[in-house]
């Protein structure tokens, strides 16, 4: 059973207070939603949360154990960024293959764009593709790490129904294996997940 | 390190035109010259000392922009951060990349242009030596440079205003042929004084 806590978090981004005494906890197989308007921190606190800040007031705990302090936490979680991390010159495959590089995992591509039923993209240049797909396969990136938590910023902008449905599937997939799921979202989502902050 | 070594050459090679434009750039630069100041074989072989080093911070000035801010600017630097914590090793995975990708070209060719400049081979042997020194410094300049100015978007101007300066000692020594200790010592302390701003610069972005 794994457990992530935040307690009293505040964090300035220059002079400006951006997170103010956050407090939360979430156990394995828990989703969490942060909403919020533009600007008012989501991102910054998933960035917090992945280790990237680390100049703030309050503590984050994995596990009882200060993930500031703790050099394996980078192997726990997976953060997929509002930037899609991909290379607008390259195919979809030779994107694959560098994120395979960077992980260090080997996966067939062509069952991995079967995720998102993308199979047909493979070769295709990044540049060419839709937001919506580009999204889609920056979240594959999810795939690569056996990671215990995500942290998805704005991970439904740009997808369709059928798109989205699908991420939601895999977030409940990986929720049902023990996985912690933060995410930052401006659409409501309290149908499907009813843990929810505002901030 | 090795991962990120092999990530970053693949994909060099992936978009492998921009070294094989890099390399244009530096044969059109030395070609272009002569045209202005004359032929003359003797002419031409002094005039060579200096403008392979024109051609050479005009190359590496030029794909700065590739060391850090593509992956900047496309969130894979997030990733690489992530999977490999000691800024050290990216940076001097980086250095590794940009000069094998941009720099080892244009040595390769250096033969070739030497003969077309009537360049001695006692001459070409020192001029190489001058080269191979000063570009690592070259290098290690612009890839500070770069990271401390991630982020800022089209500073490209501000980014030779900083870096050009900083290439007059190597542009200075690099065309006494003699002068190559000189180069290695002035890059080794780019080496220390990269290393220091650049993990600084990629602390500022990740802060």
């Amino acid at each position: 059973m794994n457990e992530l806590k935040i307690e009293d978090l505040t964090c300035y981004r220059g002079e400006n207070l951006v997170l103010k005494d956050l407090n939360t906890k979430l156990k394995s197989g828990e989703t969490l939603v942060i909403r919020g308007k533009n600007g008012s921190g989501k991102t910054t606190l998933l960035r917090v949360l992945s280790n990237f800040i680390k100049s703030y007031n309050g503590k984050i705990l994995f596990n009882d154990q200060n993930i500031i302090e703790d050099a394996n936490y980078r192997y726990f979680f997976n953060f997929v960024c509002q930037k899609n991390s991909l290379k607008d010159n390259l195919s979809v495959k030779n994107n694959l293959k560098l994120w395979e590089i960077i992980y260090q995992k080997n996966i067939s591509y062509s069952k991995l764009l079967e995720d998102f039923n993308m199979s047909h993209l493979v070769e295709r240049d990044v540049a060419s593709l839709s937001d919506g797909q580009k999204k889609c396969i920056s979240l594959l990136r999810l795939n690569f790490t056996e990671s215990k938590i995500w942290f998805l910023d704005e991970p439904f902008v740009f997808l369709d129904e059928e798109n989205s449905q699908i991420l939601i599937q895999k977030i409940k997939n990986f929720n049902t294996n023990n996985g912690i799921v933060i995410i930052t979202s401006n659409i409501n989502l309290q149908n499907t997940f009813t843990n929810e902050i505002k901030i | 390190m090795l991962a990120l070594l092999k990530r970053d050459l693949y994909l060099a090679l992936y978009s492998s035109s921009s070294f094989f434009y890099t390399s244009s750039f530096f044969v059109l630069v030395l070609i272009i010259l002569p045209f202005l100041f004359g032929t003359n074989n003797v002419q031409l072989q002094v005039l060579f000392k200096g403008i392979i080093w024109i051609g050479l911070s005009l190359s590496i000035l030029l794909t700065m922009e590739r060391i850090f801010n593509a992956d900047y600017e496309d969130g894979n630097l997030d990733i690489i951060i992530q999977r490999y914590p000691s800024l050290e090793t990216i940076i001097i995975s980086k250095y590794i990349t940009h000069w094998v990708v941009y720099c080892l070209p244009l040595f390769i060719i250096l033969p070739i242009l030497s003969f077309l400049f009537y360049v001695s081979l006692d001459n070409f042997f020192l001029i190489f030596l001058n080269l191979l020194f000063g570009s690592f410094g070259m290098v290690f300049i612009v890839t500070f440079v770069s990271a401390l100015t991630l982020g800022a978007k089209r500073t490209i101007f501000l980014k030779a205003i900083i870096v050009i300066p900083l290439f007059v000692p190597f542009l200075i020594f690099g065309t006494n042929l003699e002068s190559w200790p000189i180069l290695l010592a002035l890059s080794m302390m780019s080496f220390v004084l990269s290393m220091y701003v650049s993990a600084y610069g990629l602390r500022l972005y990740v802060e």
